[in-house]
């Protein structure tokens, strides 16, 4: 814990040199447990999304807020008091002073939810002012003629502003509204881009720091898919990924990778620059999203011929179109037929799955000015950058040194990640209060 | 550059069995190119499966795909080298992959193989599915909820059926038969590795000739792969079927029927009421099978026939329906 606060405070004066607080950086480290309740809040914000992730309009201007800038902002202030009043009235109505005539059967019921919904955020709310003014209280004994009185003083302001703090930052987390795939868990899809052999090695080491990143959270992480080319690289791969959080996470992966270095298979000894591109898809429960047996053809190397005890084949490849749409999945990772089969399955799902998440999401978000939701596949996110040892994520203009132990998918990445989770949930929030403050006038 | 020149080297070595090790040290990915273009050189079939699998077996892995990239890259020491020579060449005589690597996967489990004992097609991962489904959305069966139930296999093999059943059901009891005694042996074996011995029994008895019922009491399910090639496909089976599986597994007589025959003959004598018979055929057989059983079997219907991934029609489901008054007395 401390130390990830000592590497959050070194990483944000890195990119923020005019010194703003870090103190947002802690709403991950700190809040972990809030995380069920947070999936509950979905309801009453009307701005849920089924897809988000950070805009790339404008990578460089993006800066970190202190939570106590935020709370200073207006919009907030205001979006709580609305809130607040919201609660007000609905415990009104529930705990029966508006008389039945007013108030429909399915009103109540509505009105009950939100009431249950907003609770843990209103207490919060109410904590909030009671130690505020407490901190007033207290700050006049600080003027006191008592030296004793003053030293007391002291020690009960900082416990109060720690406490102050603590509730403003469970206030903004309980602020943020949860993907619907956040829960979920997830496959992941490497595919070499530009720069032949070179790509191919580098999308093996990125497919390897994400097995370590999966290592690193406690998720499984089981292949599905494996293309190799003739040097130990990987033309393309997929992996199953499940445990908590574990797409909530990762989706800020999703994007095109660049490497630049001297690639092992470089005689000259010039510079390379080469691409491979990641995709983060969330894995559908069997019960949120069914694929119709009929839709599917299943080829295997067993499909000609008599099969059955005429043949005894090692290919136990199996490869699943989907006839409707066309899309592929293939899995020869296992030895058992019927295991291969469940994999490509697996895969065919999330790919599946994702379509239909982003054609749901363009729909709702193509009038927005700000595009969100197309996981900015196309999109250049990271560049590792070997002569000069450094990895540049160009979303949040972030860097961090050792390109080594980055790969590894400790530490080094954990740490850029909590930083774009940390942006996005800052974007959120500010997309949240615009849109408030724009319904209310 | 000497590694290519020595891989080509002993690469040129041919006519005298097996090729030379190689003087230098090979990496993991140029054994299997070799191995590779030498089995594809000397008619084996599925040369790069072979050489994938067989390699990847001895570095400790399933797939050669599911190998970390860079143990490819790394050398092989000299036991390793050797080690891969040696079965290999094995596989240069047709010897299954399965037979030389001593296993395979059936379904989430890994059995041990051992010539001449069957080895398990994933057809049969399917007749598995369709068993489990079925005990599993048709709980009663005429047999109190919290009675043990039981299951028979003929023909268990390497016991792949049997102890992915047990595996999937922790409720199941079963019996497994084979006339085999290697068969015996190897399911025997195979249960003891996976833990779940307790709850499988295993006997040698040829079903055409000995009484199935003198092993086991009334069962909910008969499950079988029965021998079901017809006579005159067994010549045109691959070497690796023909000369190294247990033909008594495989040929199913003239019309590929005879011991499904008697597997349907013996099922209603041993089949609670309700209970089930599975079976996996050839795709020629289900309406034979249906009309057979029409006209020679009472107390058994012909449920329905299923398909295997491949679109053909693969297995047959029966069962029993007690004709009034019948085996109450005979079991009294």
């Amino acid at each position: 814990m401390a130390s990830a606060h000592i590497m959050a405070y070194r990483r944000v004066v890195n990119f923020l040199p005019r010194g703003q607080s870090f103190l947002l950086s802690q709403w991950i480290y700190n809040f972990p447990q809030q995380h069920k309740v947070i999936s509950r809040t979905t309801g009453f914000c009307e701005h849920t999304k089924a897809q988000r992730a950070l805009h790339t309009s404008a990578p460089l201007t993006v800066k970190l807020l202190s939570v106590e800038e935020i709370f200073a902002k207006k919009s907030l202030q205001e979006y709580l008091k609305k809130l607040e009043m919201e609660y007000s009235e609905c415990v009104q109505a529930v705990s029966g002073g508006v008389s039945e005539e007013q108030c429909s059967e399915d009103e109540l019921r509505s009105k009950r939810t939100k009431v249950s919904l907003l609770a843990p955020l209103i207490q919060s709310i109410r904590e909030l002012d009671t130690k505020q003014k407490e901190m007033v209280e207290t700050e006049t004994l600080l003027k006191d003629e008592d030296p004793a009185l003053r030293e007391l003083a002291g020690i009960e302001r900082e416990s109060c502003s720690q406490d102050i703090e603590d509730l403003r930052q469970k206030i903004l987390h309980l602020l943020i509204p949860e993907e619907e795939a956040d829960l979920s868990d997830l496959v992941l899809e490497v595919t070499a881009g530009v720069g032949g052999q070179e790509a191919m090695l580098f999308t093996a080491e990125v497919f390897d720091m994400y097995q370590g990143f999966a290592q690193h959270h406690g998720w499984s992480f089981d292949t599905l898919e494996h293309m190799t080319s003739e040097i130990g690289g990987l033309r393309h791969a997929s992996a199953s990924i499940s445990g908590p959080e574990s797409y909530k996470r990762m989706k800020f992966e999703g994007g095109v990778h660049r490497v630049q270095r001297v690639p092992k298979t470089e005689k000259q000894g010039r510079m390379h620059t080469s691409t491979m591109t990641v995709a983060v898809l969330p894995q559908p429960t069997e019960i949120s999203f069914t694929i119709h047996t009929k839709d599917l053809r299943i080829e295997t190397k067993r499909a000609s011929g008599a099969g059955g005890q005429h043949v005894n084949t090692t290919d136990s490849a199996v490869r699943i179109v989907h006839l409707p749409t066309g899309v592929v999945a293939e899995c020869q990772q296992e030895r058992s037929q019927l295991k291969n089969r469940e994999k490509a399955m697996k895969a065919l799902r999330a790919k599946l799955y994702s379509m239909k998440l982003e054609e749901e999401t363009s729909r709702r978000y193509n009038q927005r000015k700000v595009q969100i939701g197309t996981r900015g596949r196309s999109e250049k996110i990271r560049t590792y950058n070997f002569p000069q040892d450094r990895i540049t994520d160009h979303r949040i203009g972030m860097t961090v040194h050792d390109v080594k132990s980055f790969l590894l998918g400790e530490e080094l990445l954990e740490e850029m990640n909590s930083s774009l989770q940390e942006f996005s949930n800052q974007e959120t929030l500010m997309e949240l209060l615009q849109d408030s403050s724009r319904d209310g006038s | 550059g000497t590694i290519q020149y020595v891989i080509w080297r002993c690469h040129s070595v041919r006519g005298y069995g097996a090729p030379a090790l190689p003087a230098g040290r090979i990496t993991a990915l140029q054994a299997v190119e070799f191995w590779k273009r030498h089995f594809a050189e000397r008619g084996v079939s599925e040369p790069d499966q072979s050489s994938q699998y067989i390699i990847a077996h001895l570095l400790g892995a399933k797939t050669i795909e599911s190998l970390e990239p860079q143990k490819l890259t790394e050398f092989l020491s000299r036991e390793q080298t050797e080690q891969v020579w040696k079965l290999c060449t094995q596989r240069l005589s047709r010897v299954p992959v399965q037979y030389v690597i001593e296993e395979w996967d059936f379904r989430d489990l890994t059995l041990k193989m051992k010539p001449p004992v069957f080895i398990p097609r994933p057809e049969t991962e399917e007749l598995v599915d369709l068993v489990l489904t079925d005990l599993q959305t048709r709980p009663g069966l005429g047999v109190e909820p919290d009675t043990r139930r039981t299951c028979l296999e003929v023909g268990c093999g390497s016991g792949a059926i049997s102890l992915s059943l047990l595996k999937s059901l922790p409720q199941l009891e079963a019996v497994a038969v084979d006339q085999s005694q290697d068969a015996v042996d190897l399911t025997r074996e195979n249960a003891f590795r996976l833990g779940l011995q307790d709850r499988l029994q295993i006997h040698q008895i040829d079903i055409m000739k000995e009484a199935v019922w003198s092993v086991c009491g009334l069962v909910s399910a008969v499950v079988s792969n029965p021998p079901y090639l017809f006579s005159e496909d067994m010549a045109s089976l691959e070497p690796e079927i023909f000369r190294f599986e247990d033909h008594a597994a495989l040929d199913g007589g003239e019309d590929g029927l005879v011991v499904i025959r008697q597997i349907l003959t013996l099922a209603p004598q041993i089949l609670l009421n309700h209970g089930r018979v599975y079976l996996e055929v050839d795709p020629r057989h289900p309406p034979l099978v249906q009309r057979w059983v029409e006209v020679n079997v009472g107390g058994l219907q012909y449920v329905e026939t299923r398909h295997d991934i491949s679109g053909r029609p693969r297995f047959c489901i029966l069962q029993k329906e007690e004709s009034n008054k019948s085996d109450k007395l005979d079991l009294e």
